[in-house]
């Protein structure tokens, strides 16, 4: 099983490929960059082959790629790796506007190839652990989720994440959809309505786009939540930001910090506590479901859908940011 | 000074122990029926009155302990009187109550002081005076949460009703609309959402967003949902130039892994507990006591209290209508 990568701009790119180093039987096939200094840095990095142009990659016909160019210019891929029959897993958010999304999936869907969308918070252990719980009947009827997807300003991985064109928004692009597509799976329900208010008050001097955002969801089935998707965590905090859920229940909370297993480290080196993650890599799990449902050839845990699902809420998030009121969906 | 608390439940118990640490005498005290007071007055040694009208001539200061939707009548009533008026949070159950209130007072010329403790516990009057200071620059998200388990009331529990208490987007949140208030200035648009109390709900639980005039907003979280004797409180105030973290859980001095003896029992209505050298109801008591005899202002406004009512109820009108709801800048009222 080969699978090649397409672009560094996301730097979830490069765990990526850590990751499929990790999995049994899959090779990478190459990676391929626009940036041709980055691409290969990266290909030396990973003793990887470098292709110059992301057709030639597709072209050597790998079983599956991963996309991780910025948000607004996954479409183009999508279409060309569609085209020539190969299997796509997409980073979030899978697309900046509805338009392109559709096209996206319309064009996988017309080509019968795999388009899985980059939500590895499915695969997080603390949340599977919940969501089967829920499952089971454990914690009766869902009424609410107060939700927190919080984190530094994303820049010091990648400029563009705060470049409106490439990044098509700010905090609201960057971190609602990991939690809207986590609360549709929890509940089997869609989103019905979104509330969001947003500032420029973090950063204000550094980036044009908001940087403080709160959203109000409803869900078809009855259910509401907030999410937080504020860059409100200062580069000095212990680590890059988080992902919480407080889920209200018939009996009672419960409340989930999805990267609450960390070490605490207090180092000469860094003069400031620090948190190092011990739990489980999500992103491996995700990589792995994507080789399984190649090889099985069946649709992946996370599909294009989702991914359409989670950028449809966001799209409306921004249109409340403007006009002050809830927006419906559908 | 001469005291008199109106209302023997939780609230006037703990107001009695606070105005113990001042010079002041608490000399009466009025509930709803005479038998109610009996406990705390045995208990005090503080003589029971049959109703405010009696209790008035013998007080200089009037604390009002009831349930929200007498506070309107009784503050008139003692202002009419030339008394002082200490009124428990939320100050009224609505606006337009509050706004007479405010002005009654303002006519008769005593203070009101709003009981709205939460600016007296140390954490949160200390991330108060670091956010005055700049210490984290602009506030630009707060998220404050307050969650326990539903009130419980040995006979006619007003807390769950709405029509009296507010509910818990009025009686419980409206602790947190005026601390996020102080830290972050005028709101100007309100969105909640609540659980239903038609569907039955075994559990009460409301989310409210607040934009403040200034651009800031708040996330503020409301349970009525954990198992007794839960009493959780946290604060987050991320400003342009740094954060401020608290979680009552986090900082609790003493964990207790004792086993329970049989029969123990959570209190009526959980109040929040860390321990600290005086509890922050003495500190509320204490201030307002030095507020009203050295006539100088106290933390809180009888217009902040308005405020904060202003905001729970364009809350609870959000929650109904679905709808974010503006406020309209209150007139400036000087009690």
């Amino acid at each position: 099983m080969k699978i090649g990568v397409l672009s560094f701009a996301h730097h979830h790119a490069e765990a990526y490929i850590r990751n499929l180093h990790e999995l049994s039987g899959v090779e990478l096939a190459g990676v391929a960059d626009e940036d041709a200094e980055r691409g290969q840095r990266f290909a030396d990095q990973y003793a990887a082959r470098y292709y110059p142009s992301y057709i030639d990659l597709v072209e050597a016909k790998p079983d599956g790629v991963i996309i991780c160019t910025e948000n607004s210019k996954h479409r183009p891929l999508v279409e060309m790796a569609a085209a020539r029959g190969v299997n796509i897993l997409c980073e979030k958010p899978l697309a900046t506007t509805l338009e392109d999304a559709r096209a996206m999936l319309d064009a996988c869907q017309r080509a019968g190839v795999l388009l899985m969308t980059a939500f590895p918070m499915r695969f997080s252990a603390p949340l599977l652990s919940v969501k089967s719980r829920l499952d089971a009947g454990d914690f009766g009827k869902v009424h609410c989720f107060n939700a927190t997807n919080q984190g530094e300003l994303p820049t010091r991985h990648r400029q563009w994440f705060v470049d409106p064109e490439l990044a098509g928004g700010g905090a609201i692009m960057d971190h609602t959809v990991h939690l809207v597509d986590i609360m549709r799976w929890y509940l089997g329900s869609e989103v019905s309505e979104v509330y969001a208010q947003s500032n420029h008050i973090f950063h204000a001097r550094e980036v044009l786009v908001e940087t403080g955002a709160l959203e109000m969801l409803s869900f078809q089935n009855g259910v509401f939540a907030t999410i937080d998707a504020s860059w409100c965590r200062p580069p000095y905090w212990p680590t890059w930001g988080g992902l919480t859920i407080e889920m209200v229940t018939e009996r009672g909370a419960v409340i989930v910090d999805a990267f609450k297993q960390n070490l605490t480290v207090y180092s000469h080196q860094w003069q400031r506590p620090l948190w190092y993650y011990w739990g489980s890599d999500a992103n491996q799990a995700m990589l792995a479901e994507f080789i399984a449902a190649i090889r099985e050839q069946r649709q992946p845990m996370v599909t294009g859908m989702d991914g359409y699902r989670a950028v449809e809420a966001t799209v409306a998030a921004y249109q409340s940011a403007q006009t002050g009121q809830p927006v419906r969906i559908g | 000074m001469r005291v008199g608390i109106v209302g023997a439940g939780f609230m006037g118990t703990t107001h009695l122990a606070g105005w113990a640490e001042t010079n002041a005498q608490v000399v009466g005290l009025v509930a709803e029926t005479v038998e109610e007071a009996r406990p705390l007055a045995a208990q005090s040694g503080v003589k029971i009155y049959p109703d405010l009208a009696a209790l008035l001539p013998d007080v200089d200061v009037v604390d009002i302990c009831t349930p929200t939707h007498l506070h309107y009548e009784m503050v008139l009533q003692a202002a009419a009187a030339g008394k002082q008026i200490i009124c428990e949070k939320p100050l009224s159950r609505t606006v337009e109550h509050g706004q007479a209130m405010l002005a009654a007072c303002s006519a008769a010329g005593v203070r009101l002081l709003v009981a709205h403790v939460v600016r007296f516990f140390p954490e949160y009057a200390q991330a108060q005076k670091l956010v005055a200071a700049g210490q984290i620059g602009r506030p630009g998200v707060l998220r404050l949460a307050r969650g326990s388990y539903r009130p419980k009331k040995p006979v006619g529990n007003w807390f769950l009703d709405e029509r009296k208490s507010g509910g818990i987007l009025m009686d419980l949140m409206v602790h947190d609309y005026d601390y996020a208030r102080w830290i972050a200035g005028d709101v100007d648009s309100v969105f909640a959402r609540k659980i239903r109390l038609e569907e039955n709900a075994s559990v009460d639980y409301a989310l409210v967003i607040l934009r403040h005039r200034d651009g800031a907003l708040s996330h503020i979280a409301g349970a009525w949902a954990y198992p007794p004797p839960t009493f959780r409180t946290r604060f987050e105030i991320a400003g342009d130039a740094g954060l401020i973290e608290f979680d009552s859980d986090d900082t609790a001095p003493i964990k207790n892994l004792i086993l329970k003896s049989a029969g123990a029992d959570a209190p009526d209505v959980a109040l929040p507990s860390s321990p600290t050298s005086e509890n922050p109801y003495t500190t509320q008591i204490k201030e307002f006591y030095n507020a009203i005899t050295e006539d100088r202002p106290a933390r809180i406004t009888a217009g902040d209290g308005l405020a904060a009512v202003q905001i729970a109820l364009a809350a609870l009108e959000s929650a109904e209508t679905g709808r974010a709801v503006r406020l309209d800048p209150l007139a400036e009222v000087q009690p």
